[in-house]
């Protein structure tokens, strides 16, 4: 039961019958309550067909909140869980296989030795996955459900999950991600913050109330809540409402539909009843029933912050957003969605902090461009060139708080900030590169760049190098350079650069600001102009 | 039983409204023995349904009358839903059980062995033996019975022998051993392991000799010295703890302790001597045994007429048994196809035993051998190690595909021979679950996922009766091969909830017991009732054994109060009071007892014209709702749903061996009306499934298939 899992696991996998057939994947998520399974048939036509889902309650949510740790029996459970749902991959031959943890292990204080356990005794590899990816995977998921609905196409729309940790909340721009963030909205914490609080239920219910509403209007100095006129909810507790309301359904029903008033007038009258209450009423497990009412509160008060109408449910989740993740996998068009997202996001971030957008994108331009020229010498990434495009566009938000000083603002801010798409360690990256746009070199004394791996610690390097020289191509925010060459001679990189009238501060600036690139790559930079025709 | 005074509305706690569960299983076994009576059935089947009476008596002192004599030692005195105390329902059992025993003697005494004899089979006693028979007796008994005897002899230093339940034994009693003393009680158990009918030579035809009586002959040897005053042949029944079902699988009732349980199982619950013995031997054995005199059935000889079931299968008596119904095969399977790709195109229905059970064979059998197949899933209940359906598992699994079967065995703690087939498919590398800790799978599912050009695909077989060719040609069942994908769903995750892979799932065709099928049941039945009441027609058609759990009966006399037509074929008990003004005035309900048992059960509901059909593994009973794992699945195919229509069209139309049960838990026969033709369900169905094999394979036409290669 060891061999990892990337190997076929299914009998006869030589078996040459099936040419035509597709490829089986399955996802795992370990979340707060359940570990959950799918697996799921990827057709060579790009197909997805869900084969078998299955799931079975796992508090880990409720040690990791509780006692910061999981307790042995719940890791037991998990380890029996996993080694039913690797018998039912094994069933399907299943190739691939990707298991994401989210909030309750990600926060466990013994999530290494817990995630290590769990590989050795099932040979299941668990990635930790952030709010942000999560945020990304979701927003997957929902969107190939709302495939052309029109409010993908226009208006803004809030995309609430709330988790038994946090709430993930992405607010979309005619379907394109701008800000999105995790909150302290757990129904799992919230249900113990309500425990813990002495009195009736009603004024414990008013203080939980309260509590959301704080949370909430902390929210609206992030994201412009009330610009939103769509709402669309995601989880197990929303999904439990609908089941009361039925509401109404889009055609092939992967959609519901309830209307505002209804939704909040069943919150009320959920809100009255105690747990106990709700187990018998519904027929609700336990842990179903303690988190429904603070997660419900939590939608009705980010629902009311909004313009929606209507709360919308799509049949979408964070697995099927892995399942999509992992079957589109290198798909080229995925990929320039997925660009396009995440820089829209970090331009909402930017105007947030009134950058000069012109500056930042012609920055931003030039910094690819070198990116581009010198592939054969960094070895970087796509991933990286994004990273790099982000960063140029954002280095100089530090100018909202002070001028002095202000990359270390960007720092500051870029650290905190919730982009799109990326991961806590890709904004680590992000806000270092800006952090060196200017100034000093890295340094052994600065911490959080020494915080970083060491592979971190030279990608940083290399990209900060390259938004240094496409900063300083821009000294004067005029945008005179068009566009850039690198030609490589025995012993010294020239940058030939062609633009358009006095280039003397651009080339004082690049001289000066290639010191990094020097260091990085062992190249003296000189600056020379094209010939003009 | 007198019919209540008719309530107006069915309110919580009228017990006016349901009959008792015993006595309408009493009921069951008196159409049993009408079957038995019926001078129209062969004689051999005649003897046949009486020896199934004697066995379900039987059954039903273990199992029922000692549970109400359990309840009325601990001091219980609560009504059953009918009203009746435990204490009230072994007075009612006792004196309808008497006169049905009596009937039965009556029958196999006066008019089967008669009639039998006159064909040459004869059951003398010894004295009637010839002197060769005479000689060949005593051999036996010197040679075979004598050593395995053990006299006991009962006094104040030896106490009444443990005796086993269902054992037949010899009472003897014995004069005074001194002057001044009472008679004394010798006990004689009768061999078990020795066939108990001895068939004599003779030169007219068979003549056989019962096993007891060629002992009771010879008693003299046994105690020599001592004046013998009397005799008897007696039995006891005892507590079995137990509860059995149709199918013959065992519950035990959890939760009793061990002491308890052996105090339990060591309770005699009923005393069979034979009528005429001397009065001081009964007082002495009622006395021994500290049984009531209600409990005591003092019958004809010979006791205990299960055995006699050997004698039905004489091959030489052919004409006095039923002309065989061979099993038709489909159609549409039949010249060895693919059931694979047959099942791509379309569902497959199958009528047990009509259809034969081939198919279900095949379709595991290909599962095995098919490289493309990834993975079976299988429950087995009651099944033997001899099916080839368990062969192919174990083929399958020795070929590297994923086997999982959930195997229930006949009981807890099977003996070897139970548990060596299944330790055998572990052996061949299946994972092998036996249960599922406080409930018994009763679900009959059979899972097949394999790989196709198109993707993977997954083929169901889903059956209201067990995977087991044998009872296949015994009890009339439906099973369903489908290839629907949201089946297919529904089937992988209920295997995924039984082997604790994942929580029970919310499924989308298919209902499970014990988590939604009760709620399913009575939804769909409210759901009739609200047609009904927008002016809608409205009616529900079922079949199925039993019928006792009160939430599903109140709501069916709700749906009959709203005007709902109810047409119930319930073959076994039903607790449903029809007839009853305002309430049930609407229910029909109808038995069948034929020589095959009714064992399917189906749920019709006229949906204003959206017909839906669902078959299900599971009888209404709480036990089959609460503390099983049963299945309900829709038939959506049409041609399919058509033909399980048809059949409960038969079912209906049946006025050969139908009994209509009417208010006071009776039964009358129903006969044609005048100008009716006879029709007889099962013999129907059977010449309908006969002309629709002839009618495919008319439209087919013939196929000449010549033979590319010579076959090895």
């Amino acid at each position: 039961m060891s061999e990892a899992l990337e190997n076929p696991a299914g009998p006869e996998s030589s078996a040459p019958a099936s040419s035509g057939a597709g490829r089986i994947l399955a996802v795992i998520d370990m979340g707060a309550s359940a570990i959950r399974l799918t697996v799921a048939e990827a057709g060579a036509d790009g197909t997805l067909r869900i084969m078998e889902e299955a799931s079975r309650g796992v508090l880990l949510g409720k040690d990791t909140f509780t006692d910061g740790r999981i307790k042995a029996p719940t890791m037991q459970a998990t380890v029996r869980v996993l080694k039913g749902f690797r018998r039912i991959m094994e069933g399907y031959g299943v190739v691939r296989c990707r298991a994401a943890a989210t909030s309750a292990v990600r926060e466990a204080s013994n999530r290494d030795s817990f995630l290590d356990r769990v590989r050795l005794r099932t040979g299941i590899e668990v990635e930790v996955i952030d709010g942000p990816e999560e945020n990304r995977l979701t927003y997957l998921a929902v969107r190939e459900v709302l495939g052309e609905h029109e409010m993908l196409r226009r208006g803004n729309t809030l995309l609430v999950e709330v988790g038994g940790g946090s709430a993930d909340i992405s607010f979309l721009r005619a379907g394109e991600p701008v800000f999105s963030g995790t909150y302290a909205l757990g129904s799992i914490r919230m249900r113990q913050a309500l425990a813990s609080w002495r009195g009736t239920h009603d004024r414990r219910v008013l203080l939980l109330r309260r509590h959301i509403h704080n949370v909430v209007e902390d929210i609206k100095r992030e994201m412009p809540l009330r610009e939103a006129t769509h709402f669309i909810a995601l989880g197990g507790d929303v999904r439990f409402a609908a089941s009361r309301l039925g509401g109404s359904e889009d055609a092939d029903a992967r959609l519901r539909f309830l209307k505002e008033p209804e939704f909040i007038t069943l919150c009320d009258q959920l809100a009255g009843e105690t747990v106990d209450d709700l187990v018998e009423r519904f027929r609700l497990p336990l842990a179903d029933a303690e988190t429904l009412v603070p997660a419900l509160l939590a939608y009705n008060e980010l629902l009311l912050a909004t313009s929606a109408e209507q709360v919308t449910i799509p049949e979408a989740s964070l697995r099927a957003g892995m399942i999509l993740d992992l079957a589109v996998g290198e798909d080229a068009r995925r990929r320039e969605d997925f660009s396009r997202q995440v820089l829209a996001s970090a331009r909402a971030i930017g105007e947030k902090y009134r950058y000069d957008a012109s500056h930042a994108e012609n920055v931003a331009r030039m910094a690819v461009r070198l990116f581009d020229e010198l592939k054969t010498e960094h070895g970087l990434a796509d991933r990286d060139r994004l990273l790099l495009e982000v960063a140029s566009l954002l280095h100089d938000v530090g100018l909202y708080i002070n001028r002095r000083a202000h990359h270390k603002h960007s720092h500051y801010i870029l650290s905190v900030s919730d982009i799109f798409g990326l991961s806590r360690d890709d904004m680590d990256v992000v806000a270092n590169v800006a952090r060196y746009h200017r100034r000093a070199m890295p340094q052994k004394s600065h911490l959080p760049y020494m915080a970083l791996d060491r592979d971190t610690r030279v990608k940083v390097g290399k990209l900060a190098a390259m938004l240094r020289i496409a900063n300083a191509l821009d000294a004067d925010h005029l945008h005179k350079v068009r566009d850039l060459t690198l030609v490589r001679d025995e012993d010294e990189w020239t940058l030939e650069v062609d633009g358009a009238g006095d280039m003397t501060m651009e080339r004082l600036a690049t001289l000066a600001r290639s010191d990094l690139l020097t260091e990085v790559f062992g190249q003296k930079v000189s600056f020379r102009e094209a010939a003009r025709p | 039983m007198t019919p209540p005074p008719p309530p107006t509305r069915a309110r919580k706690r009228n017990p006016e409204l349901f009959l008792n569960r015993e006595l309408s299983l009493i009921e069951f076994q008196g159409r049993v023995l009408e079957e038995a009576q019926d001078v129209s059935n062969p004689l051999l089947e005649r003897l046949k349904f009486a020896t199934i009476v004697a066995s379900n008596l039987d059954e039903f002192f273990m199992v029922r009358v000692a549970r109400l004599q359990h309840r009325v030692l601990e001091g219980d005195t609560a009504p059953d839903a009918d009203g009746m105390t435990p204490g009230q329902q072994l007075a009612a059992i006792s004196v309808r059980v008497h006169a049905m025993a009596d009937a039965l003697y009556a029958t196999v005494l006066t008019q089967i062995f008669p009639a039998l004899a006159e064909r040459g089979l004869t059951m003398i006693l010894p004295k009637d033996a010839s002197a060769d028979q005479s000689a060949e007796m005593s051999r036996l008994f010197t040679e075979q019975y004598l050593p395995a005897l053990t006299p006991l002899a009962i006094d104040a230093s030896r106490p009444f022998p443990m005796l086993a339940g269902l054992s037949l034994n010899l009472a003897l009693l014995l004069a005074p051993a001194e002057e001044g003393g009472g008679p004394r009680l010798a006990v004689v158990q009768v061999p078990a392991r020795v066939p108990r009918f001895v068939r004599l030579a003779s030169d007219a035809g068979n003549v056989y000799v019962r096993i007891e009586e060629v002992i009771r002959t010879e008693l003299g040897a046994l105690f020599p010295g001592q004046t013998l005053l009397g005799s008897t042949v007696f039995r006891v029944t005892r507590d079995s703890e137990i509860e059995l079902d149709d199918e013959g699988g065992r519950d035990y009732l959890a939760t009793v302790e061990d002491e308890l349980r052996n105090r339990r199982r060591s309770r005699v619950v009923r005393l069979e001597v034979e009528a005429g013995l001397a009065p001081e031997l009964l007082d002495i054995l009622v006395q021994s045994l500290e049984i009531a005199r209600e409990d005591v059935y003092a019958v004809p000889s010979p006791l205990d007429l299960r055995p006699l079931l050997a004698l039905v299968d004489l091959p030489s008596l052919e004409d006095l048994r039923d002309k065989p119904l061979r099993p038709l095969p489909n159609a549409d399977l039949a010249s060895g196809e693919n059931v694979f790709d047959v099942v791509d195109e379309r569902d497959i229905l199958l009528h047990h035993p009509y259809d034969s059970f081939d198919p279900v064979v095949a379709l595991a059998v290909q599962a095995a051998d098919d490289p493309d197949v990834l993975a079976i899933k299988q429950t087995l209940y009651r099944t033997s190690g001899e099916s080839p359906v368990v062969r192919a598992l174990a083929r399958a699994a020795e070929r590297g595909k994923q086997v999982t079967v959930l195997v229930e065995l006949l009981a807890r703690f099977d003996e070897e021979s139970n548990i060596r087939w299944a330790h055998s498919l572990e052996e061949a590398g299946a994972h092998v679950l036996y249960g599922v800790r406080d409930y018994k799978t009763h679900a009959k599912v059979l899972l097949i996922v394999r790989r196709t050009s198109r993707g993977i695909r997954r083929y169901v077989h889903l059956s209201t009766g067990n995977y087991n060719d044998r009872t296949a040609r015994l009890y009339t069942d439906f099973g369903l091969m489908t290839s629907s994908p949201a089946v297919g769903e529904d089937v992988s995750a209920f295997f995924n909830a039984l082997t604790g892979y994942s929580d029970p799932p919310r499924m989308k065709k298919l209902v499970m017991a014990p988590t939604r099928l009760r709620e399913r049941v009575i939804d769909l039945i409210r759901r009739e009732q609200r047609r009904a009441e927008s002016g809608q027609p409205a009616e529900i058609r079922a079949k199925m054994n039993s019928l006792v759990d009160e939430d599903v009966i109140r709501a069916l006399y709700e749906a009959s109060g709203a005007g709902v037509r109810i047409r119930l074929n319930v073959r076994g008990i039903c607790c449903l009071r029809p007839g009853l003004r305002g309430v049930s005035e609407q229910i029909e309900v109808v038995s069948i007892v034929d020589r095959f048992l009714e064992h399917s059960r189906i749920f019709h509901f006229k949906n204003g014209g959206d017909e839906e059909v669902y078959l299900s593994s599971a009888d209404l009973m709480p036990r089959n709702l609460d503390r099983r794992i049963e299945l309900l699945f829709p038939v959506e195919a049409p041609e399919c749903a058509r033909r399980v229509l048809a059949c409960l069209d038969a079912m209906f139309a049946d006025n050969v061996k139908a009994r209509v049960l009417s208010q006071d838990g009776g039964y009358k026969r129903k006969r044609p009306a005048r100008g009716e033709e006879p029709l007889r369900a099962q013999i129907h169905l059977y010449r309908e499934a006969e002309r629709e094999l002839g009618r495919v394979r008319a439209v087919k036409g013939v196929v000449l298939e010549p033979i590319e290669k010579r076959e090895a």
